[in-house]
């Protein structure tokens, strides 16, 4: 994200964006009922209390209806409200900044447009950022970070110095910087470039992370036995050690993904996030505010409605995170 | 002690190298020249290109530009012909404004450093007392208050903050009371406010995410600490609620607060790009934001240098201040991770 | 949970209220703002602030971007000047009269004898000649950082003989002489019969090179010459600049010409014109752009300048034309684009009415030439295909071999992300899309990266502005069209208009060398080399305690003609 994670970055090892602090929740009284209704899986539990905490109840519902809206939006916005990118020179003046109506729910922004539909589908860049973002790093951080814990050695020290210059790299500098060295081809019209360089940028706290769960993990008798019985390392980390190391990246994960989609909308202020294109639907919540900004004192809602969109959205991430981490009983600890 | 110090130091060498490197790296496949950027689209004539270019050393490859950047960074000079001095680090000079970056730097720091005490004196009041409020008051209303406006306040994109307090306090206000009440919304200095009021929606804007985090912080840290025996036995010698929450409970809720504060202040001294660009705040986040639009590769440089030096020297007073809170590390024998 | 706990929290929470809501009325409490009467009379006194972004220089060896260029108008005053009301014309500056030979080759130029620099000194020959020198030569050295630091605008210089092979004569400038202290004789290397407009530029004015070597005299110490220039200007630096804050100034009481009426101007820097306007709302500053989106607001609150250069109270928004045009490129090398017939349906196909009205709301207007109305000759109409209209470009599309745009490759739009220029792509995509092309945006990540591109030719459609030197066509048919021009990113190669160029720069006669560049303008112009879209107007506000402000479709203001009322 921006100047303002940096300090948890520093903290907790990096983030791919805002992350909450080490919060421990004193044990509720699902213990008893846990015991009441006999065998359950660990997830099988998580799911229980994740269930009964309202806030994440709330914030898993508002994400499966942001995905459920972007993934129908072709078969009803473009109807009702407009194609986001559409743009018709000969009557964008007229049309340009008109309130909130049935036609508009947000009004119509700058270049006429139809700021419901850019929202609706703006969540659909969004989402995509956040998700692939996190996916890219997880992917990155769970391989290195494996490596540098299962193997130690060599191997953990190069990894670890080579995440701790990722970390120093003052964040948004290094990706200004690796943005203007894409080709610009390849960045046109796409998520891509915004999607690798947010994920790459995020990997080395996954493999912290990862790597400190392996190091307290590895010490356990049931690794020793698998060892004894002949398994061989990718089948060790693979069936025994990922499995118990998988709630805390579970839980940073969830919250990253808000991290990213913030920083995705940092870039586009800066000049260098997704851009739109009328012949697609492809609009992003940052580019909408970077645009309307000139805008702001005269029709406040052009940065309004998409600002709300990502404070919700991101909202949402986090009050997850945090019901995941109640729920899988994880501590965030480095 | 002082073998911890000169153990993070030997640390933070191939760090610093490797940030370098890979800076002076990217500097060789990012497209642009700063010498036909300074020039914009107006003609210049082949002999001033040539001359420009050669005065920055950019006709040199990259790895002799990176020593000499190297040797530059380096507070001890020496020559035969005048001995050893000691003229400290010299960044070079600016491509795009011609005047010696350490002048540059020694303009936008001060504004920085003032902004991030600002931001940190915000988090320490707002912060610190609003999460001994959530904690004292546990399950309360104020604590689920607390709870989600944290929540809120770490979502909110940061610039679009900066720009909504801008419209309200600057604009929004200023209309509302017919010009009585209202707050500088961009800049650091002029007539018709006194300098500090400046600073007031900036620091806002730049402790927002921070001053959430730490809320949180203080609260779950004196719920933690609130559990342990020794608090227990407290509350059991009859000591005053406050008592123990001010005698016992404190003390070591405080610790990962003030840690994190620390971090955050090493972080908001190496500049803050978005909140100075939206309130035009004359620091080294935005001067290093511009250098990059400029290609003034001694700015960018000098700037990260800068940067990470900060960052390390902060963390190592944390680290250090730490051992002081908490008798039970001794830095000496604490293993890294 | 017991009410002791409590106590304990209740005062800090109210101290920490008490301390934010005593922190916030006083931060809320600005100074009580002066009430304006409307005099008409010239007032005494006063300092007016005016916006400013952070200039690269204001020594005027490197006055070229708008923002210094401002400050050394006020500081210097070069040759000649801009007329304030009408930048065609010229009046006498530092020179009182001025001639020039039958071949347009040699001038020279007669020194105001009563012209002194700020420190009391008087100008001489001499020092435009050191000023000169210090221009042209590839080696000057940077006295404050001992580095090699070259001007960029020896550009203007090229026409005088004896710049192109400086490094081989080092006794300097051969064209120039100083006939006697107060007479400069300046000989080209080719006629140019409009080189009296080249010397007005704010960047040729005389410095004194005692102070540019050593340093000028500030409260016992030197300061760089570069900091706190002095010049021959109505007004001179009060104290060093103060970088990316503020640059202050004081009326000179050398100055030749009238005294200005104001004690000082500051001139306060910003980042941003937004941020800017919200300071100027809030009495912060008496002149600043208005920001994109606030044009019309700020129309209805402060009322239309009447010329759109002068402000006077009630009528303070200033919506003059610059000098300046903002413009597609067109890659000539590329076949598609070489089809003249293609290149007349891509101007045609736009609606540049629409760009200026949703975008910028008025505050810019559609080109309708390359050359602005701000110039002399400046000929309506005159580029034939710089309008819109739908039906016209499909039938060049269709003789171009593309009926409905069937057959034509996709064509991409460059442009630099960072400078506000993706809505004006976006509205073009939208135009060229209807006449049946396929079009994409390709942005650039910034300034450097999009220029690299155009310097190697690696775009199909691009975008750039020209803002004028000089307030004449030839400022825009020579560096825009000719062959061998370095803004010829467009690839026009022609080699008759070159040699019509050279003509028209002989000929001395002020009536047969406009018609000669009007006739010119409007030959390139059926060639569509370049797309004109718009011309840039001031978006400028100035408060209303300031009265007979003048700011030139040159993008300077005479700041020793305007007061403020008390």
């Amino acid at each position: 994200m921006s100047d303002d994670i940096r300090a948890s970055e520093v903290l907790q090892g990096g983030v791919v964006g805002p992350q909450a602090p080490p919060e421990q929740e004193p044990p509720t009284e699902n213990l008893a009922r846990r015991e009441l209704a006999g065998t359950r899986t660990l997830w099988g539990d998580a799911w229980y209390r994740l269930r009964r905490n309202k806030m994440a109840l709330a914030a898993l519902t508002w994400i499966v209806i942001l995905v459920a809206v972007t993934l129908t939006a072709d078969l009803w916005v473009p109807q009702h409200f407009g194609m986001p990118n559409a743009i018709n020179t000969a009557t964008a003046e007229a049309n340009q900044f008109l309130g909130p109506s049935l036609g508009h729910p947000f009004g119509t922004n700058q270049l006429g447009q139809d700021m419901f539909s850019q929202v609706v589908y703006g969540a659909r860049v969004s989402l995509s950022v956040g998700f692939l973002a996190v996916a890219i790093a997880v992917v990155v951080g769970l391989l290195l970070g494996a490596i540098s814990g299962f193997y130690g050695g060599l191997a953990d020290t190069l990894i670890m110095r080579v995440a701790d210059v990722f970390l120093a790299f003052p964040y948004i500098i290094f990706a200004l910087l690796v943005l203007s060295v894409l080709p610009r081809d390849f960045v046109t019209g796409s998520i891509l470039p915004t999607v690798l360089t947010i994920g790459v940028l995020g990997w080395p706290s996954i493999a912290r992370v990862l790597r400190s769960s392996i190091l307290s993990v590895k010490q356990n008798d049931y690794v020793d036995a698998g060892r004894a019985l002949g398994a061989n390392d990718g089948r060790l980390i693979m069936r025994h050690i990922l499995p118990n190391a998988i709630a805390p990246i579970l839980v940073y994960a969830t919250m990253s993904v808000g991290g990213a989609i913030l920083t995705e909308a940092a870039l586009s202020v800066l000049g260098l996030g997704i851009l739109p294109n009328n012949l697609s639907t492809m609009i992003s919540w940052g580019q909408m505010i970077a645009q309307g900004q000139p805008y702001l004192t005269s029709s406040p809602g052009v940065v309004l409605w998409p600002g709300l969109a990502i404070v919700t959205t991101v909202l949402a991430f986090t009050l997850l995170g945090d019901g995941v981490r109640d729920a899988l009983d994880v501590k965030m600890k480095d | 002690m002082g073998r911890y110090i000169a153990r993070r130091i030997a640390q933070f060498i191939p760090v610093f190298l490797g940030v370098t490197l890979i800076l002076f790296f990217i500097t060789t496949v990012l497209p642009g020249d700063p010498v036909a950027v300074r020039a914009g689209t107006k003609p210049l004539s082949p002999a001033v290109y040539k001359s420009l270019r050669h005065a920055y050393g950019l006709d040199k490859p990259w790895y002799v530009q990176y020593v000499d950047y190297l040797g530059s960074l380096s507070p001890v000079r020496y020559s035969p012909k005048s001995g050893l001095r000691f003229p400290g680090p010299d960044l070079g000079v600016s491509i795009s404004y011609g005047r010696p970056v350490i002048a540059m730097f020694e303009e936008t720091f001060p504004y920085t450093a003032e902004l991030a005490f600002a931001a940190i004196a915000v988090e320490i009041v707002i912060g610190i007392g609003v999460g001994i409020v959530a904690a004292v008051k546990q399950f309360s209303i104020w604590d689920t208050f607390a709870t989600l406006s944290t929540s809120i306040l770490v979502a909110l994109p940061v610039f679009w903050l900066g720009v909504m307090l801008q419209y309200l306090f600057g604009i929004l206000l200023q209309q509302w009371t017919g010009g009585i009440f209202y707050l500088p919304i961009a800049g650091a200095s002029g007539p018709p406010f006194a300098d500090w009021q400046y600073l007031i929606l900036p620091a806002v804007t730049l402790a927002s995410v921070s001053t959430a985090y730490a809320a949180r912080i203080m609260r779950s840290q004196l719920l933690e600490v609130g559990g342990q025996d020794y608090v227990r036995t407290a509350q059991a010698k009859g000591l005053s609620p406050s008592a123990v929450l001010w005698g016992h409970e404190m003390k070591n809720a405080l610790i990962p607060v003030v840690t994190f504060i620390g971090l955050d202040l090493g972080a908001m001294l190496s500049g803050a790009i978005l909140t100075e660009t939206v309130f035009n705040w004359p620091g080294i986040g935005n001067m290093i934001y511009q250098a990059i639009g400029r290609r003034d590769y001694p700015v960018i440089f000098g700037g990260v240098s800068l940067i990470l030096f900060i960052v390390l020297v902060v963390n190592l007073l944390v680290d250090i201040s730490y051992a002081f809170l908490d008798p039970r590390i001794r830095l000496g024998s604490k293993v890294e991770g | 949970m017991s009410t002791p706990r409590f106590r304990s929290v209740i005062v800090l929470a109210a101290v920490m209220v008490l301390a934010v809501g005593v922190l916030g009325a006083v931060g809320c409490m600005p100074k009580a703002a002066t009430t304006s009467s409307s005099s008409s009379t010239p007032v005494k006194g006063g300092t007016l602030s005016y916006y400013i972004g952070e200039p690269a220089a204001i020594d005027p060896y490197n006055a070229q971007e708008t923002e210094g260029v401002q400050v050394v108008h006020q500081l210097f005053r070069s040759l000649t000047d801009f007329d304030d009301y009408d930048a065609t014309k010229l009046v006498p500056a530092a020179a009182s009269t001025w001639t020039v030979n039958a071949d347009a080759t040699v001038w020279t130029f007669h020194l105001n004898p009563a012209d002194k620099f700020s420190d009391g000194n008087t100008v001489t020959a001499q020092d435009f000649i050191y000023a000169w020198n210090r221009i042209a030569n590839p080696n000057t050295v940077n006295t404050a950082t001992k580095k090699a630091d070259p001007s960029q605008i020896s550009y203007h210089l090229a026409f005088v003989r004896g710049t192109d092979d400086y490094g081989n004569a080092p006794k300097g400038i051969s064209g120039l002489k100083a006939l006697d202290a107060n007479t400069l004789q300046v000989t080209l290397k080719a006629p140019f019969a409009e080189f009296d407009y080249v010397v007005a530029h704010p960047g040729l004015a005389p410095v004194e090179k005692s102070l540019v070597e050593g340093g000028v005299d500030y409260n016992g110490s030197k300061v760089a010459f570069g900091e706190m220039p002095v010049g021959n200007g109505p007004f001179k630096m009060s104290q060093p600049w103060k970088h990316n804050q503020y640059i202050k100034v004081v009326a000179s009481d050398t100055y030749y010409g009238a005294k200005p009426y104001l004690a000082g101007v500051n001139f306060m820097e910003y980042k941003d014109p937004d941020t800017a306007y919200l300071a100027f709302q809030s009495g912060a500053l008496d002149f600043s752009q208005i920001g994109t989106g606030k044009i019309k607001d700020a129309e209805s609150k402060y009322g239309d300048s009447a010329d759109g250069y002068t402000s006077n109270p009630g009528k303070q928004v200033l919506l003059g034309a610059e000098n300046s045009v903002y413009y597609l490129l067109i890659n000539n090398k590329i076949s598609v684009l070489n089809n003249l017939k293609f290149r007349e349906a891509l101007s045609l196909a736009i609606n540049r009415q629409a760009i200026c009205d949703t975008i910028f709301q008025g505050s810019r207007q559609p080109a309708d030439n390359i050359v602005p109305p701000g110039i002399a000759g400046y000929q309506p109409g005159a580029w034939q295909y710089a309008k819109y209209d739908v039906a016209a470009a499909e039938k060049a599309l269709a003789d171009a071999g593309y009926p409905g745009g069937k057959g034509a490759p996709q064509i991409t739009l460059a442009y630099n992300a960072d400078g506000g220029h993706q809505p004006i792509m976006e509205l073009v995509q939208a135009d060229l899309t209807k006449i049946g092309l396929k079009v994409k945006l390709n942005p650039f990540a910034d300034f450097p990266t999009y220029l690299k591109a155009l310097t190697a030719k690696n775009f199909m459609v691009g975008r750039l502005g020209w803002v004028a030197d000089y307030p004449i066509i030839d400022d825009f048919m020579n560096p825009l069209f000719r062959t061998t021009s370095s803004n010829n990113y467009f690839v026009f190669p022609n080699k008759t208009f070159d040699a019509e160029i050279d003509a028209a720069r002989k000929m001395t006669d002020p009536t047969q060398r406009l018609a000669a560049y009007q006739a010119l303008d409007k030959q390139i112009g059926d060639q569509v080399p370049v797309i004109p879209l718009m011309f840039y107007k001031h978006h400028h506000v100035v408060s209303s305690r300031v009265h007979n402000f003048i700011f030139s479709s040159m993008y300077l203001a005479d700041l020793s003609k305007c007061w403020i009322s008390k």
